[in-house]
Formats: structure tokens, C-alpha cells, sequence
């Protein structure tokens, strides 16, 4: 039932995401959160949020060009981490969580060739609605909305495939590997942090290096002198 | 090229099933017409109450299968505009060629303006920023920052969708005034902040979880990360990199000296 949820998200994320509205909620900040209320565990889905929202910052169509599928990416990614997490009976630590990054992430380069094949197709709908005008039949343009099948569908059986890779490869490592558990806590860190390079890096501004690094050794340094961790 | 004040003959629950439809404009994207698919099915309901006689509704609507290509927030106020000229055609008092003029002459700058502003300004202001408050606040910032977001997106959205309606061409005066490019240029530093800001909670965070080894390494990976990325690194094996060095490191110091 867990994966049929999760496909019906991830394949409306896909939709949301390019085919309709566009309003952020496929975005990883919104979409890892649903993800993981619906399998459950929306605090499961908060802790993958905020690295992958920054890490795919700069994913955005701008023109003809494909960026990554940050939606399929992050619903596999968000799915696993919940999966695996219940499979162990923790929930989604960070061990858990960087896991189902290096298991899951590819997908997201899968997604953008998937996109590919989904133009083609768009391009038939296309070619069928001005046939169809032309041989003067009735609501010829409605085949426009034929157009969100295909991402619908590839998406939701991607993200249940990966998310189901991760579910079982996961729990077997960390039982595998009890000694792993810090140093995977470490990747974490180190993962959401270049998440965040990779954030300041999208956003194209001037001076963005001084900004960024300005912002990041003085909130570092009033973080730790403070000793008030943010939670 | 036509005055603002002519009456319009499109109904308003007509331009609500529309504007609706116009959230669609991407559904069927292809590389030949782009949203030539969308564009067609958006405006449709417009051209039936315009074209009662099936010829010239055929004709109207094929003119709008043509190529097209905006930015889908910013295509609504073409697609405003172009029911604004179909209402002139309708009656005769513009040339039908018009519409489809309107539409290509404002393509290309409104999706410029459009992927400036929404795409690399605002949208990934408010990811930052929902991350950033997810991090440090939990969930709750992540609505609040989606429902800031999109009060800003559906009421540009649906104004410029009107004003498009109302006003024809001179909509593009309405929307210069809005100084777009302005705006998206202070977002994206501010972002940049985010970011760094973003950086700095994930580094604290380390410190409490790891000690000053483990802060440190969050510390090295965010500068050498923004460093990497920076030079044209790809992102997703920088990403994989970094955190497998992560691993590799803390798991060495864990060896060495019993921890990071």
C-alpha cells in the first residue's frame, strides 16, 4: 500500500512540476515532506527536505533546456529514507538519510532522459490535434491534457522503484555495518553542506561568493559562540 | 494599436475557465510548438463565445496552434492579451493576423523576464528560505515560505492575466513597471545569504552531533563544494565526492583517534 502511495505522489509531483501549476509543491522542500506524510512519516520527509531543496536550487526549465528531475529524484530519495527507516525501526536518521541519497539520486538524471521521450510523445498529441482540426472534428485541443499521462506514469513507477531499492539495501548495510553509523552521520553533513554550496551557487548573483561565505562564517560564528543549536 | 477601452465580449466566468485552463499551457510541451498544444487548449473556451460559426472558430483556433513559448506565469498575460485582440477580430475591427503578432512579438522578452524574475529569483529565494526555516524552525516554515510564495505567484499570475485582458499591448507598460529585473537581483543575493546562512546551521549542527572535527568538515565541504561547483564541476558527482569523503574521513579520524 506504502508504494502505491507513493507512486500516486510522485506521479502528481511530476505533473505539478512542468504539465500544471508549477507552484512549488513538487519542489524537494514541499514534496519530501508529503512524501513522507504520506508513507507516515512526515518528519521523515523534513529531515531529506532542506539539503535536497538547496542541493537542486538551480534545477529549473528555463527554455528548451532539461534540467535533472528533482521530484523523481527526491520522492524516491524521501520514500526510501521512510521505508528504510521503518524497516529499522529508527525512522530517518541521518545515516539512513545519506543513504538513500547515494541510492536514490541517479534517478533524477533518469528522470531528465525519461523527459525526453516524454517531448516526443507531447509532439504526437501536437501533430493529432492539428490533424484533428483540420478534419473539423470536435474538441480537437483537449489531447493537451494527454500530455500529463506520461510523466504521471513514468514517475510513479520510478520513485516506488527506487525507493523499494533503498527500503531493502539500506536496513542490510546498517546491520551489516553497525561501525558505519558515525561516519555515515558525517557524510550527512557533509552532503547538506555542499547542498548548500550548491545552493548559493544556482542562484547566479553578484558577489555571490563574498555573500555567501560572509553569511556562512558569521552565522557560524554566532551559532557557536552562542552554543544554541537550531533544531 | 487598439485602445484599452473597447468593450470586451467575453464573458467573466468565460476568462475564469481561461485562466484555469492557462495553468495547463505546459501539459503536452513538445520541442516543435512548444506550448503551441497548451496555448490552444488555454484560450479555447474564449474562442468558441467569439466564433459561434464553426469556420471561423476553426480558423481562430488554429492560428493559436502555432508556435509559442513564454514562461508559464508570464504567458498569462498573453494569453489575457490575445483574447483582448480576438475580441477586435471578432467584430472586425482588427485584422486576424493581430493576435498572432501580439503573441510573437512578446514571447521572447516576457519568458526572458519571466525566467529571470520566477525561475532564478523568487522560486529559489523561497526554496532557500524554506530551507533554511526547515532547518533551523521545522515544518512550519516550509508552509509558511509555500504560501508566501504562492500568494506572490497566483496574484502576479492572475493580475497580469487580467491586465493582459484589459489592456492589450499596453500591458507591457504595466509590467515594466513592476521592475522585475530589479527586484530579482536583490532576491538573489539575499538567497545567497540563505544559503550561506543554511551552511552555517548545517556547521553547528556538526559541532553539537560530531565536535569541531566533524563542525570543520561540514565547514570544508561547504568551501570546497562552492569552490568545485563554482570551476564547473558537475553537481552530482561533486555532491557523491563530498560525502564519501565525509564518510571516508570521519571513519579514519574514528580509527585514529576513536572519533571525529
Amino acid at each position: 500500500m506504502g508504494y502505491l502511495v507513493l507512486a500516486l505522489v510522485a506521479g502528481l509531483a511530476a505533473v505539478e512540476r512542468k504539465g500544471f501549476l508549477q507552484a512549488m509543491l513538487s519542489r524537494p522542500i514541499a514534496l519530501a515532506p508529503a512524501a513522507g506524510w504520506a508513507l507516515g512519516d512526515p518528519a521523515g520527509g523534513v529531515v531529506v527536505a532542506p539539503p535536497l531543496e538547496l542541493l537542486w536550487l538551480g534545477s529549473v526549465n528555463l527554455g528548451a533546456a532539461l534540467p535533472v528531475h528533482e521530484a523523481l529524484g527526491t520522492a524516491a530519495i524521501a520514500g526510501g529514507a521512510v521505508l528504510a527507516g521503518r524497516a529499522l525501526g529508527t525512522g530517518v536518521t541521518p545515516e539512513v538519510a545519506v543513504l538513500a541519497v547515494l541510492i536514490c539520486a541517479p534517478l533524477a538524471l533518469l528522470g531528465r532522459k525519461s523527459d525526453r521521450l516524454v517531448e516526443i510523445w507531447n509532439e504526437r498529441l501536437s501533430n493529432r490535434a492539428v490533424a484533428a482540426l483540420a478534419a473539423e472534428r470536435p474538441r480537437v485541443v483537449d489531447v493537451n491534457l494527454l500530455g500529463l499521462a506520461a510523466p504521471f506514469a513514468i514517475a510513479a513507477v520510478l520513485a516506488p522503484a527506487g525507493a523499494a531499492a533503498a527500503a531493502v539495501l539500506i536496513p542490510r548495510l546498517l546491520r551489516a555495518l553497525p561501525s558505519a553509523d558515525a561516519p555515515l552521520r558525517i557524510g550527512w553533513l557533509a552532503f547538506a553542506a555542499i547542498a548548500c554550496a550548491s545552493g548559493a551557487r544556482a542562484l547566479r548573483a553578484r558577489e555571490a561568493s563574498l555573500t555567501f561565505f560572509a553569511a556562512l562564517a558569521c552565522a557560524a560564528a554566532a551559532g557557536l559562540l552562542l552554543g544554541r543549536v537550531p533544531r | 494599436m487598439s485602445p484599452p477601452s473597447a468593450t470586451p465580449t467575453v464573458p467573466p466566468r468565460v476568462l475564469a475557465h481561461v485562466f484555469w485552463r492557462s495553468l495547463f499551457l505546459q501539459a503536452a510541451w513538445n520541442r516543435r510548438g512548444m506550448q503551441n498544444l497548451g496555448f490552444a487548449y488555454a484560450i479555447e473556451p474564449a474562442l468558441r463565445v467569439l466564433y459561434p460559426e464553426p469556420p471561423r472558430y476553426r480558423a481562430a483556433l488554429s492560428r493559436h496552434l502555432g508556435f509559442f513559448n513564454c514562461h508559464p506565469y508570464m504567458a498569462a498575460a498573453i494569453v489575457g492579451g490575445a483574447i483582448h485582440h480576438e475580441e477586435r477580430v471578432a467584430v472586425g475591427a482588427e485584422p486576424e493576423a493581430l493576435p498572432v503578432r501580439y503573441k510573437e512579438a512578446l514571447q521572447g522578452p516576457l519568458a526572458a523576464l519571466g525566467d529571470g524574475f520566477f525561475w532564478t529569483a523568487l522560486r529559489p529565494f523561497f526554496g532557500a528560505l524554506a530551507a533554511l526555516g526547515a532547518l533551523t524552525l521545522g515544518a512550519p516554515a516550509i508552509v509558511a515560505a509555500l504560501v508566501l510564495y504562492n500568494a506572490v505567484h497566483l496574484a502576479l499570475r492572475l493580475g497580469l492575466f487580467l491586465a493582459g485582458h484589459r489592456l492589450g499591448d499596453a500591458v507591457v507598460g504595466e509590467i515594466a513597471r513592476l521592475a522585475l529585473p530589479v527586484a530579482a537581483g536583490r532576491l538573489r543575493v539575499a538567497g545567497v545569504a540563505l544559503c550561506g546562512f543554511a551552511a552555517a546551521a548545517v556547521l553547528v549542527r556538526g559541532d553539537v552531533a560530531g565536535g569541531a572535527g566533524a563542525a570543520a568538515l561540514a565547514g570544508i565541504a561547504a568551501g570546497a563544494g562552492y569552490v568545485a561547483l563554482a570551476r564547473g564541476a558537475r553537481l552530482l558527482p561533486t555532491a557523491y565526492v563530498a560525502t564519501l569523503a565525509g564518510v571516508a574521513a570521519a571513519a579514519l579520524a574514528g580509527r585514529i583517534h576513536g572519533g571525529l
